[in-house]
């Protein structure tokens, strides 16, 4: 006999404890460390890197001294970069404020219809299962000046000044960032939608029966009653579109390559970051750039969290 | 006009509801919404099935193809090893929404019924991933892939991806849910905790698996940004990489790029349509864009 199995045969209670306290603590740790050791090597380790590149100088043969502040300021007297975040500054509130006023009408009417609503959600969603590549691919053909279906389309209704879409990297309301933002809002329509539709479906009958009562047509009841009523949907929408809108990359760079073609009229702050530290190199000023990116989803971020998406998520059971 | 028709006797033989007026003209507005999403993806599979395509273009645009061939199937399959780009792009999503669905749901299981010391320290440090853009630590992950060597491989698309705070926030909510009575019958049958979670917790949590596993497909599906960054090797390229990179370099040959559109978004699309009303719960209960 070994001492062990004479200790278990004769002290069953010792082993008893020490099974009920593995139970009790240990055996806890056996499920969070394997996900805890994926986040910390895959999210932790590579974001404090970003913070370290960004106030160090990669030496050239391996080693990096210390740089301070030297590349949030090579970052800030940048035009390239602010070219890039005001891009997707504007493109990002461009998206919003046309997005949420169709979404709502779109939506409202969606909720109402007696025949036909399914079929025209699917339809409305489709564009949200398609790859941003892929619809990035055929808008570039969409936006063709000479024979895309937009311009086609155009000229066959008779307009003679049609717009270069694409081609044209001005800041107006036929030049690539315009096109850009069709682009988008026809892409995300669906989502937008069906979340505000979700809405829609939350708000109390008893509020339009009492809107009924007070004579209000239905026009009135949908102003005073159902939109006000749509707030919590709209900072949500507002809150996760700004976030999506500020990280914006593939169909940008499908559209212009890395640099935002044309003239960089279409580089987000995500393709600075791509192009600085994949395609030059340049580890220290892209680590510089992805640290100011990390402040401004931060502060979008905590805003939502705190005050909107834990009621959200917690909703759902 | 209103008005007038409310106070209409009830006894009054109607042919049309009261508000078919409404209710038409909000269905002509939607349709024709409807038409303007569908019309660019006709226009796309036209041109992909028009061998003229790749010369010249109609200048008036055509929802038919005046030419009808699969001669840009054929130039685009032979360009882009599509069957392989499909494999791959199933090994990966595959693999990333199995792992991310049992690491998410372990971290879960534990964080809504264990008791152990840091629990909630560590609760925190998870959600804090939730604050933490991909794109501010994709340049150094990519360098630490080149530094261990996994540049190039299905490793470098799959493990940054298996576990993180959304998955394991939705799953420590749902399972919170579940009533401990449940738990503690199956430990006092004398089951391991390992077994409880596998034959208990788990199936209990099929409706927010699926949500998790449809969320988690879309964007592990349409992701360009990282196969860009870790793979350079063609024959590891998922379909919307390959689409992206074919995409620019057929540029000129509208066809072939077009029909390359198609093999990629088709089977995804037909997918959907049988899906639907799965894939668009999933997006209105996790409130995610897919």
């Amino acid at each position: 006999m070994t001492p062990e199995s004479a200790s278990s045969s004769h002290d069953p209670g010792v082993v008893a404890r020490l099974r009920r306290a593995f139970r009790g603590t240990l055996v806890w740790y056996g499920f969070v460390l394997p996900p805890l050791f994926l986040i910390l090597v895959f999210i932790g380790y590579p974001t404090a890197i970003a913070f370290e590149q960004s106030v160090f100088t990669q030496v050239p043969g391996g080693g990096q001294k210390f740089a301070g502040t030297f590349h949030f300021e090579r970052l800030i007297t940048d035009r390239v970069f602010w070219g890039a975040l005001g891009n997707t500054i504007l493109l990002g509130v461009a998206f919003l404020v046309i997005i949420i006023p169709l979404a709502t009408i779109l939506a409202s009417m969606l909720n109402r219809v007696r025949r036909g609503a399914t079929p025209l959600k699917v339809i409305y969603f489709l564009p949200q299962l398609t790859s941003s590549v892929a619809i990035a691919i055929m808008f570039n053909y969409v936006f063709q000046p000479d024979w895309g279906l937009l311009n086609g389309a155009l000229r066959a209704i008779g307009v003679n000044q049609l717009p270069l879409w694409l081609a044209d990297p001005r800041y107006d309301l036929t030049g690539s960032r315009a096109a850009a933002t069709i682009l988008a809002v026809w892409a995300g329509l669906g989502y937008f939608i069906i979340i505000v539709l979700a809405g829609l479906q939350a708000i109390p009958t008893d509020l339009y029966d009492a809107a009924a009562i007070d004579g209000a047509s239905p026009l009135q009841s949908w102003w005073y009653v159902t939109l006000p009523s749509l707030r919590p949907t709209f900072i949500f929408l507002i809150i996760t579109g700004s976030i999506d809108q500020l990280a914006r990359f593939s169909d940008l760079w499908t559209l212009g390559g890395p640099g935002g073609s044309p003239a960089r009229s279409l580089q987000s702050i995500v393709m600075y970051i791509f192009q600085q530290g994949f395609v030059g190199s340049d580890f220290s000023l892209a680590a510089a750039a992805a640290v100011v990116f990390f402040m401004i989803v931060l502060v979008v971020t905590t805003i939502a969290f705190w005050g909107f998406l834990r009621r959200e998520f917690s909703a759902v059971r | 006009m209103e008005q007038r028709l409310t106070p209409a006797p009830k006894t009054r033989f109607r042919l049309l509801p009261h508000d078919w007026r409404s209710q038409t003209g909000m269905s002509i507005a939607l349709w024709i919404g409807a038409f303007f999403m569908i019309v660019p993806f006709v226009w796309m599979l036209t041109t992909s099935l028009s061998r003229k395509a790749d010369v010249s273009m109609p200048r008036t645009p055509s929802l038919w193809p005046p030419d009808p061939s699969l001669f840009n199937y054929k130039i685009a399959t032979d360009n882009l090893p599509i069957i392989r780009l499909y494999l791959n792009s199933l090994i990966v999503v595959g693999a990333t929404t199995a792992g991310y669905l049992f690491f998410c749901s372990l971290a879960g299981y534990a964080f809504a019924k264990g008791r152990f010391p840091f629990k909630s320290t560590l609760f925190v440090l998870f959600l804090a991933t939730l604050f933490i853009p991909f794109e501010t630590r994709m340049i150094p992950l990519y360098l630490f892939m080149g530094q261990v060597h996994l540049t190039n491989t299905y490793f470098a698309l799959i493990l940054p991806f298996l576990a993180g705070g959304f998955g394991t926030f939705l799953m420590r909510q749902t399972i919170s849910g579940i009533p401990d009575e449940l738990v503690d019958a199956a430990r006092i049958d004398g089951a391991s905790e390992f077994r409880i979670f596998w034959t208990i917790i788990l199936p209990l949590c099929r409706p927010t698996l699926a949500t998790l596993a449809i969320i988690n497909v879309i964007w592990r599906w349409n992701d360009v940004l990282w196969p860009l960054l870790v793979t350079s090797d063609s024959s590891l390229y998922t379909v919307t990489q390959g689409l992206a990179l074919e995409g620019h370099s057929q540029g000129t040959y509208t066809g072939v790029a077009l029909a390359t559109a198609v093999l990629a978004i088709g089977p995804v699309i037909v997918a959907y349509l049988f899906l639907q009303r799965y894939v668009i719960r999933s997006v209105v209960s996790s409130g995610v864009k897919g």
